[in-house]
């Protein structure tokens, strides 16, 4: 492929990837998304040699003056949107640059257009990195980068300089005549690709070192706080239905200590309530204080001055990823007894809740030691006990209306003896005598729960837990309803849990008078599933959300205090750097890594028959690579078929010369070399050596230097045959 | 403390500079205002792309110092270079590394100091291969032309800045004065009063002597043979002596400085009159001040007469002299040859004139511009 063909293709997929780019993060409207997409396929036809293309764009009635009418009405329709359609800069910038982009699209002639349109390119691909954060700005920017480097590498190579005569000639075999370098040959083709992967791996040693100084007046985070519901202090029944069908992501759970004993059940605590109106779950305990910082950055919960179970039980070390919500609630697994992270403070109320001052605008991440209760042998055989008056005003609160609950209770619980068992008997009533749906019209009745109980036994978390409380209560256990999150999404390729929004959840805690709060869950375990399919589909899913949350965690939320850690480490001795940074390399590559064990064990259970297809087909594999590796016929494509029409062409022709002078009486002697020939012809018919000596060069430079001729050499060449025809020998 | 062979600081720094291009400072101004977008935003992505841009500015130079690095350099001069007369000279370079081509080469030859051209440029040069450049060269000055070496720049791969490096070659070159053709007036001067006039005799030459009949024991190669067919005799042709044409030029180096473009002048004029007896096969000698040259004829004493007029350097008279009194020494045999004297300065009362002077055996000729 020519040089400056080539450069205008690189041009145009520089063009387009921005372009993309800029589509996937500021959605543009639909008129443009259209028009320049169709700017960018009309360039490229007309590039790759479409005539009726380029008819058409020649007969289009536009001057250069028109052309920068266009680009003035273009900036005049930017004030017009920025204050009245958009109403804001950045839409109404991107509107305009997409608009110079087509303009330029049309005009590229000059070296001046193509640098005019890299530029745009470049402020298209920065607009679209200041639009989003997600995972598919990475193949884009690859993508970038690759065609930024053969672009610019074009455009250097295309650069002549003015004014030079140059007489250049080959002294040493192989033949390089000054034609070849107008051509993208192989060794060009390698050694772009090279520079591009070269110029990638500097990139992010360099984003990496690079320090980062956080002095800007225009910082902002990333898009809107996701939207969610029931966590805030007041919650009414039913409220969290809704965005049970969001699929939205909304955290990751990251388990330092390995996959839990039972996958598929994580709860992930959010806040609790106390008070129940018969609609309405708030919590009247809700005053904040401040949790002290044992070390910086580290908070430790104290436990409440109620009745402190012996710390007995399991201890659940946890790495939380938080997208930006709207709420300031901090999830982690019950119950939080530290929390680590670079929070300028962190509350608590007197439920054990944990709050940020205010809802984060980006992706934070934390770390918490939480530590389970379990129930202890004592509880198992104690009588329920003599609470405190305040305790009994919040965790003992029943509605007026609820007799008819509370008689349901006593009922369901009389063949018990202790808060336990009473506890359980009221779960298993509930479990197994009630229907979980999504589709439950309870929250614009007047008694919801009475509806949920006694009419309809249809109903979702928050029926379930308002109903176990509200029945614990009746009997006089203490209970309350927690809302969080039941991650039961595992990614095993990044070993943590995906919470989504339609993962949120409300539960019970109940309190025993020995072991203290204790988590019980009475919605049936067959939730409605989050989606069908294949599981190769659900694995593929899982290994690109590990893929986005490694982008997230090393990319996107890299910060100075992560440079400040990895100089740390490097100061601490090399071992342990060494140790973080294999650790690092192997949580990026994890999922390859993870997809590679599950394809050697699934190997593993083959047959002989199975093996022996897997190995031909990758014999096969190989005999084609090495086909590849051998013939290049890549190199062969980027000459493309035209010029090996071309080298066909000056053979014919050195025939058609060679049958002429042999009319004259010259004629070649087949051990006679090319080169000679034309000595020979010259020595016997000086009129005619000029032609000869073209042609053949042609002829030698195409057979033997895998360089055939241009168009306009050919077309050289056929004159000279002619003159050659016409020519008289004396 | 071992100190670094400065031989290996030198291969790697010396000789080094970059200047950045239109584009380049274009480049760079776009990655400052990603790099003040980045700091001001915090935002990671600008940060990669800031990234992405000073890693491409870190390639160029490092790649450029690749393609630069290894070549090797030979110059092939020709014989004689003369005042504003354009003439080939030849440059070989070589890519003397295994594995990488260099790519987009200029090249300059530096004399006196100074970039003698514009660049030649070498598009592309595999490894191990040679590509040959030339360039014509035009000195528009006489004297010693010092070439020192070959000046190699690239702006490949990305054309955002110009590293060049310089690979010394020594060679010195003589450029002789400017070769004129003769004003009708001075080859009038040189029929009239110059050795035009001395009296032909029959020996050995070129030139056509006489006619005569053949007689037994001559050369049967010195037959006429288109006189012998017309007359029907065998005739043969007698030529002229040549060893009785001889002539010496004298240039008078003393001038004042005021005369320096007319010692100039001076000087091409003595060439382009030794050039011209040269080829009416005189027998020649040259004094250049206190120089002096033998007698001799042919294209080599040619050259050298060339070559001493080519380093001659004009002299400021002597406090208190009133004439050129250098012309001394041997006594000059004006009865065997012909005495040309080219002078620039006549003497303190000298004003300066427009030509210099010629006297050809002490009669001068006037109004002698030799350029037409």
């Amino acid at each position: 492929m020519p040089f400056d063909q080539a450069l205008r293709f690189t041009s145009i997929w520089l063009a387009a990837t921005s372009f993309i780019g800029l589509t996937l993060g500021a959605g543009l409207p639909e008129w443009l998304t259209v028009l320049t997409g169709a700017a960018l396929i009309v360039a490229l036809l007309r590039n790759a040699g479409r005539k009726s293309v380029e008819r058409l764009a020649g007969s289009m009635p536009i001057s250069t003056i028109g052309w920068n009418l266009l680009v003035m009405l273009g900036f005049l329709g930017f004030w017009v949107d920025m204050l009245w359609v958009s109403g804001d800069l950045l839409p109404a910038g991107i509107h305009f640059l997409m608009i110079l982009m087509i303009i330029k699209l049309f005009t590229l002639k000059l070296r001046r257009d193509y640098v005019h349109l890299y530029a745009i390119s470049l402020v298209a691909i920065l607009a679209s990195g200041s639009l989003t954060t997600e995972l598919w700005y990475l193949p884009i920017f690859l993508l970038y980068l690759f065609a930024g480097v053969w672009t610019l590498l074009l455009f250097q190579l295309t650069k002549h300089s003015e004014g030079t005569q140059i007489l250049t000639m080959p002294v040493v075999v192989p033949p390089q005549p000054s034609e070849s370098v107008d051509q993208v040959t192989p060794q060009l083709f390698w050694l772009a690709n090279g520079l591009a992967l070269a110029t990638f791996g500097l990139t992010v040693v360099i984003f990496f070192t690079i320090p980062r100084i956080s002095a800007g007046f225009y910082q902002k985070g990333f898009g809107e706080n996701i939207r969610t519901s029931g966590f805030s202090e007041t919650v009414n029944l039913g409220e969290i239905g809704p965005i049970k069908r969001d699929p939205s992501v909304v955290m990751r759970v990251e388990l330092p200590d390995g996959a839990p004993h039972e996958v598929g059940r994580f709860y992930v605590r959010g806040v609790a309530f106390d008070q129940y109106d018969g609609k309405t779950w708030t919590n009247r305990l809700n005053y904040r204080r401040n949790i002290s910082e044992d070390a910086i950055g580290t908070f430790v919960l104290r436990r409440s001055r109620l009745p402190a179970p012996p710390a007995l039980g399991e201890t659940i070390r946890q790495n939380i990823l938080l997208e930006p919500l709207d709420t300031p609630v901090l999830f982690a697994a019950p119950f939080a007894e530290q929390v680590s992270g670079t929070f300028p403070s962190l509350q608590s109320d007197l439920i054990g809740s944990v709050y940020l001052p205010f809802p984060s605008s980006s992706r934070i991440e934390y770390s918490v030691r939480s530590r389970s209760n379990p129930v202890l042998s004592t509880d198992l055989d104690s009588e329920p006990i003599l609470y405190p008056e305040s305790f009994i005003r919040h965790f003992l609160q029943i509605p007026a209306q609820s007799d008819r609950i509370a008689t349901l209770a006593a009922d369901v619980t009389h063949t018990q003896r202790t808060t336990y068992e009473k506890a359980n008997a009221i779960l298993s009533f509930l479990t197994h005598n009630f229907r979980y749906s999504l589709d439950a019209p309870l929250t614009g009745q007047d008694q919801p729960l009475e509806e949920f109980l006694f009419t309809r036994k249809t109903g979702y978390c928050e029926h379930y837990a308002t109903a176990m409380v509200m029945m614990l209560r009746a009997i006089g256990v203490p209970a309350r309803l927690v809302t969080g999150f039941l991650a039961t999404e595992w990614n095993e390729y990044g070993n943590y849990y995906v919470v989504r929004q339609q993962d949120a959840h409300a539960w019970v805690e109940v309190h025993l008078p020995h072991s203290g709060w204790i988590t019980m869950d009475p919605t049936p375990s067959s939730i409605e599933s989050v989606g069908g399919g294949f599981p190769a589909w659900h694995a593929l899913g899982r290994m690109m959300d590990t893929l986005r949350l490694q982008w997230g965690r090393f990319f996107v939320q890299y910060s100075a205090a992560d440079q400040l850690t990895v100089v740390r480490e490097l100061k601490a001795g090399s071992t342990s750097a060494r140790n973080k940074a294999l650790d690092s390399m192997s949580t990026l590559f994890s999922p390859l890594l993870a997809m590679l064990s599950g394809v050697t064990e699934y190997a593993s259970k083959w047959t002989m028959r199975a093996w022996a297809e897997v190995l031909g087909l990758a014999l096969l594999s190989l005999v084609v690579l090495l086909w590849l590796v051998i013939k290049q016929p890549w190199g062969q494509g980027i000459i493309s078929k035209k010029t090996t029409h071309n080298e066909q062409f000056i053979v014919q022709l050195y025939g058609q010369m060679t049958t002429q002078l042999a009319r004259k009486g010259i004629s070649r002697r087949t051990t006679m070399p090319p080169l000679e020939f034309v000595r020979f012809t010259q020595e016997r018919w000086s009129d005619a050596g000029s032609a000869v000596a073209f042609i053949t060069a042609l002829y030698c430079r195409a057979r033997f230097g895998q360089i055939p001729p241009t168009r306009e050499e050919l077309s050289l060449a056929e004159g000279h045959l002619r003159n050659l025809t016409t020519l008289s020998k004396s | 403390m071992l100190r670094p062979s400065p031989s290996i600081l030198r291969r790697l720094f010396h000789h080094r500079s970059t200047s950045v291009t239109r584009e380049g400072i274009q480049f760079l101004l776009f990655t400052l205002a990603i790099g003040i977008a980045a700091i001001n935003t915090g935002n990671n992505l600008f940060y990669l792309l800031l990234a992405m841009m000073l890693s491409l500015v870190l390639i160029s130079g490092i790649v450029a110092e690749y393609c630069l690095r290894r070549l090797e350099f030979h110059r092939h001069l020709p014989d004689r270079l003369t005042v504003n007369e354009p003439t080939s000279v030849t440059l070989v370079v070589k890519n003397r590394k295994s594995q990488l081509p260099s790519f987009s080469l200029k090249i300059f030859d530096v004399g006196d100091g100074r970039e003698l051209r514009q660049g030649l440029e070498v598009h592309q040069l595999l490894p191990g291969t040679s590509q040959l450049v030339s360039y014509p060269l035009i000195a528009t000055r006489r004297g010693r032309l010092h070439l020192e070496g070959v000046c190699v720049g690239t702006e490949f791969p990305f054309g955002l800045f110009r590293k060049q490096t310089f690979y010394p070659i020594e060679d010195m070159m003589v450029v002789c004065p400017e070769i004129k053709p003769l004003d009708e007036s001075v080859l009038r001067g040189l029929l009239t009063a110059g050795p035009e006039q001395s009296i032909n005799r029959r020996g050995s030459g070129n030139d056509l002597y006489n006619l005569r009949l053949y007689q037994a024991g001559d050369d049967s190669r010195k037959i006429h043979w288109p006189t012998t067919a017309r007359t029907s005799q065998l005739t043969v042709r007698e030529t002229e002596a040549e060893d009785q044409r001889r002539a010496v030029v004298y240039v008078s180096t003393l001038a004042p400085p005021s005369h320096d473009v007319l010692f100039e002048r001076a000087v091409s004029l003595a060439a382009s009159l030794l050039h011209h007896l040269a080829h009416r096969g005189y027998m020649l000698q040259l004094l250049v001040g206190s120089s002096r040259s033998s007698f001799g004829h042919g294209e080599p004493h040619l050259l050298e007469l060339f070559r001493m007029l080519a380093i001659c350097e004009r002299c400021s008279p002597p406090a208190g002299c009133i004439v050129p009194g250098e012309l001394s020494g041997d006594p000059l045999e004006a009865d065997e040859q012909t005495m040309i004297i080219v002078q620039s300065w006549r003497g303190l009362e000298d004003v300066v004139p427009e030509q210099p002077t010629i006297l050809i055996n002490g009669e001068v000729i006037a109004g002698a511009p030799h350029a037409v």
